[in-house]
């Protein structure tokens, strides 16, 4: 059985068909890519399986059960983390705060903590004061945890959304174009830091990327979308090669 | 010429250098410093306050440190500095910065222990410090209740519209479920002779009761609230502001109408439990949990919903849960402030629930600061006084307070102090040798 | 059924103020997206202003200078305080606009609710201070006449105040919908950005928003004087805020469905009273109000929106 599966997902916006008959299924540890042309619906695809919009027909599924209808909250919490392709950063929130904030639903002290500081609030505030400063050494910004976001070089910010997805817990981590807008150095750094969290957390990482540099040397498999329907699936050698990648990416006469 | 002169300091660098250097022998004086020097002020007020008063040519003691006299009696304006600087300003100067030294050791001995003796004993002190101060007459007793009444108002109100960033006006109409509640109560149970019948209950039990009567209109209150928030939460958008403005426009005119509790004549009567210190205790408790749920976690998340719902829902924030449970709360509070206030003043009617009190309440919060525990004591205070101060201008005091208010919107859109945190370890500290964050705090 | 229709003209009357007033609220709510809260305020500044327009045109004794019959003079001072009325309260529209809300346009939008607000009490403030307390006759511009059809009497000043409201309204309508001006004030209204790259200043619309509503709130204000000629200046307190809640029930930046809320306020309100004691009006049309905006958020043609009055 397949950590993540998505069966025959097809959705519509109004008339529009954005997306249609879509498939896929997610190993264990295994590093995804989904590429496409602009438009071809792959942030609509994130937020659906995310559950930001509720597909029109189709099925979730994590480990076997159907989160198909569940609440954006709710299938965070079950273990699909994301981040967003503009960053989707809380402004007033310290670096260290946002990397907690995504343990919320984790937090079992409830109001009478919330309220009256009692000491199961204080030791779980410490713990998870604790996990997030280890998440942010993970992603490299340690030294930035009581920075107001707003503060930060882009690069930096990336990371934080970055620290904020792995502190949910995901069992599929969720990467909506991790290196836009970067420079070449912050590129291969944030590449090192993708690989390094797959490595120390094994997790499962589906990313959507335009860059081909970083999606051929960080995935294991990758699905090509265009006009919101797969056109190809497989290994990087495999999606290289497919003539209708090509063709969806630098149109027909050239390929001629 | 204009390269030389840029060189220079300006007249307002200059000023500021002066008042920095001014204030230099003070930055290590702990709170427990102030505190104790407040208490010697206010004692010496005490004291020869009266003698000093009348030497001075003054009637009796200035109420607000001289802020009535000032447009009542402008010819009295030297003598109230004189008052000022030599009852309030020379002492607590002296004291503060000669204790500092003893003062820091104590803070600094407090460190070790819990912080709830620390903050007891610097609690007691500051209640030391108003009781002596509203000693010298009614009038101070009630602005002073009055005031911490706001604070409590201010404070429940920030919670939704600054910490949540919604735009609430139903609370006048939360206070007035909460005072009508809290005073049918102790009408009813603890006082004989009027229209709901003889006490039910020895009325000696009265005060002991009275936080039951206070939490009962706070419940009521929120499960007022339950009716605004249910379907304003449902959608997003701008409908808890018309929807919570309809419902403080009924719950006036509910009151109107319920002839049981005097129609438009409002009740009166109510027993005299709303005392200083429980005024005083009551704020202290709705700072403390207000403070501690707006530090949580749980509480940060209403920044996250407020900044960006989505991120917040996709880092597993239930945002309706939490929209809800922070606006029932704020209402709690509301209606024990509103208990609180029917028992202060002694008389309500439902006009005291209307326009005007959501002017007053939205004020506070906008002019003390958003998302800021400080700003709303800050703003509370702050313009219970100035309201007072202006009392002697009569009806040109409703232009000079709106036009301040406007030049705060324009030159600080979100209020005086927003946007900060009410970190009460750091208060206590001691401030001999304090680290950078604490000396922001201070300054 | 007498009874029904005598009740129904009523409400048209009084249901009028609501829509002109109204129409203001929303035009400024859809255009540039802020709670005008002065606006009932703006509306008792009309008022007061028709009042000293037409003491001042009856004054002039236009009727031995034009030699014309008593009967038209009065008509002629009624459109001219009007016409001049409107004019004038356009400028306090535009001054609010210009120091109230100008400056706040990249300040949170509950920063400008409270300008808004506090602008309010100034008026109010500024009215007493000026004028004292004691209330202010309307002068009387139309003699009274009563018409009756079927049982049910009509008078000549209904009939007038009705048919300007709806006039203005659809007038205003009309110029939103058709004018060049009125397109760019849409444009607004969907993005507040694009406008300016399309070489209109946001401040001319947004001069322009406030100056159309406050006309209408004058007219407004001098209709009402026209019904019950009794001024004070808290007058505009209550209406504004019925205004408000009608503005939002008709649906974000629609005028039409603004000046029908108004209307449907009136209706209630009237019919309330005329069923239960008149001290339950304000509870039970909120009450009403409250559940049609359970039932229909987005008010009755709003388009949904998403946007929030942020901080």
């Amino acid at each position: 059985m397949p950590l993540l599966e998505v069966r025959k997902m097809t959705h519509y916006f109004g008339g529009l068909r954005a997306v249609n008959n879509y498939n896929l299924a997610v190993e264990r540890e295994q590093v995804r890519g989904l590429i496409g042309p602009n438009g071809a619906g792959k942030t609509t695809i994130f937020n659906l399986i995310t559950g930001v919009y509720h597909p029109t027909e189709g099925n979730i599924l994590l480990e076997g059960e159907d989160i198909t209808r569940l609440e954006t909250n709710q299938i965070a919490d079950r273990g699909l983390g994301r981040t967003f392709q503009n960053l989707r950063l809380w402004r007033y929130l310290s670096v260290l705060d946002h990397v907690k904030m995504a343990r919320y639903s984790k937090l079992t002290y409830g109001l009478a903590g919330a309220f009256f500081g009692t000491a199961k609030r204080v030791n779980e505030e410490k713990a998870t004061d604790a996990l997030a400063m280890e998440l942010l050494e993970l992603v490299g910004i340690p030294h930035l945890a009581d920075q107001i976001v707003t503060n930060l070089p882009y690069g930096a910010q990336r990371r934080v959304e970055l620290a904020r997805a792995l502190a949910t817990e995901p069992k599929v981590l969720f990467l909506d174009e991790p290196t836009a807008g970067m420079n070449p150095e912050e590129l291969i750094q944030m590449m090192d830091i993708i690989r390094r969290v797959h490595r120390e957390i094994g997790l499962a990482i589906f990313l959507i990327e335009h860059r081909m540099k970083v999606v051929m040397e960080l995935c294991e498999i990758i699905q090509t979308l265009n006009f919101g329907e797969v056109i190809a699936e497989g290994t990087p050698e495999e999606i290289r090669n497919n003539p209708l990648v090509i063709e969806a990416y630098l149109g027909k006469e050239v390929v001629l | 010429m204009t390269t030389i002169s840029a060189s220079w300091p300006t007249t307002r660098q200059r000023i500021r250098a002066a008042l920095s250097k001014l204030w230099q022998p003070y930055r290590p004086v702990p709170l427990l410093g102030w505190l104790l020097a407040a208490l010697v002020a206010v004692g010496m007020e005490q004291l020869v306050g009266l003698p000093l008063a009348r030497t001075l040519g003054m009637s009796k003691i200035p109420a607000l440190f001289g802020a009535l006299v000032v447009l009542d009696q402008p010819a009295l304006i030297p003598s109230v500095l004189l008052f000022l600087i030599l009852i309030y300003i020379l002492p607590v100067g002296i004291v503060a910065r000669f204790t500092a030294p003893f003062t820091n050791k104590i803070a600094a001995r407090l460190v070790s222990y819990p912080l709830v003796i620390t903050a007891v004993i610097h609690l007691l002190l500051l209640y030391a410090v108003l009781h002596i101060w509203c000693d010298i007459s009614d009038y101070r007793v009630l602005v002073a209740r009055m005031a911490m009444i706001a604070i409590i108002l201010t404070l429940s109100l920030n919670v939704v519209n600054g910490y949540m960033g919604e735009f609430s006006c139903s609370h006048p109409g939360f206070m007035a479920l909460g005072a009508y509640v809290a005073s049918v109560f102790t009408l009813v149970f603890f006082v004989s002779e009027n229209q709901f019948g003889e006490a039910l209950v020895p009325p000696a039990l009265g005060p002991f009761l009275f936080p039951l009567a206070l939490i009962l209109g706070g419940l009521v209150a929120a499960v007022g609230a339950l009716l605004v928030a249910i379907p304003s939460f449902r959608t997003r958008g701008d409908y808890l502001a018309i929807i919570s403005l309809a419902f403080m426009f009924i719950v006036k005119s509910l009151f109107e109408n319920l002839e049981i509790v005097g129609g438009a004549r409002g009740i009166s009567n109510q027993p005299n439990y709303a005392s200083l210190p429980v005024v005083f205790a009551w704020t202290v408790l709705a700072i403390w949990i207000i403070n501690n749920f707006v530090r949580s976690t749980m509480g940060k998340a209403l920044n996250a919903v407020r900044d960006d719902e989505l991120a917040a829902t996709a880092m597993t924030v239930d945002t309706r849960k939490t929209k809800m449970t922070a606006f029932l709360f704020a209402a709690f509070w509301a209606g024990v402030a509103g208990g609180l206030f029917a028992h202060v003043l002694r008389y309500i009617n439902p006009d005291s629930f209307g326009i005007r009190k959501l002017a007053e309440v939205l004020a506070m919060v906008y002019f003390g600061g958003l998302n800021s525990v400080t700003g709303s004591i800050v703003g509370a205070v702050g313009l219970t006084m100035i309201s007072e101060a202006l009392r002697p201008l009569e009806i040109y005091k409703w232009i000079i307070i709106p036009i301040m208010l406007i030049l705060i919107m324009i030159f600080r859109p979100t209020g005086l102090i927003a946007f900060t945190e009410f970190n009460v370890e750091r208060l206590f500290l001691p401030k001999d040798k304090a680290p950078e964050g604490a000396e922001d705090a201070t300054a | 059924m007498e009874f029904f229709l005598q009740n129904l003209i009523n409400a048209l009357q009084w249901g009028s103020f609501y829509a002109l007033i109204a129409v203001g609220y929303s035009m400024v709510y859809g255009v540039l997206f802020l709670f005008n809260f002065a606006h009932g305020d703006v509306f008792m500044v009309g008022a007061y202003i028709g009042f000293f327009v037409s003491t001042f045109l009856l004054a002039a004794d236009l009727t031995s200078a034009l030699s014309l019959p008593p009967s038209v003079t009065l008509g002629l001072v009624l459109v001219m305080t009007l016409i001049i009325s409107m004019f004038l309260n356009s400028f306090v529209g535009m001054l609010i606009e210009r120091i109230g809300y100008r400056p706040l346009r990249a300040a949170p939008r509950a920063s400008a609710a409270i300008t808004g607000l506090m602008i309010g009490i100034i008026l109010e403030t500024g009215n007493l201070a000026i004028l004292g307390p004691q209330r202010l006759a309307f002068p009387e511009l139309i003699q009274t006449a009563t018409i009756n059809i079927a049982g049910v009497s009509i008078t000549n000043k209904k009939i007038l105040i009705v048919g300007v409201s709806i006039l203005l309204t659809l007038a205003l309508h009309l110029f939103v919908r058709r004018s060049k001006w009125g397109m760019a004030m849409r444009a607004m209204a969907y993005d507040y950005v694009v406008v300016p790259l399309m070489g209109i200043s946001t401040n001319t619309i947004a001069l322009m928003t406030f100056a159309l509503g406050s006309a209408l709130a004058a007219a407004a204000g001098i209709l009402y004087g026209v019904a019950y000629p009794v001024l004070d200046p808290n007058m505009g307190i209550l209406f504004g805020w019925k205004a408000f809640v009608a503005a939002i029930l008709g649906g974000r930046g629609s005028i039409l469905g603004a000046g029908l809320a108004g209307f449907l306020l009136g209706f209630i309100e009237i019919f309330v009273a005329t069923i239960f004691p008149s001290t339950m009006r304000n509870l039970i049309a909120f009450g009403i109000i409250l559940v049609i905006l359970i039932f229909r958020p987005h008010g009755f043609f709003g388009e949904p929106h998403s946007a929030q009055l942020r901080l």
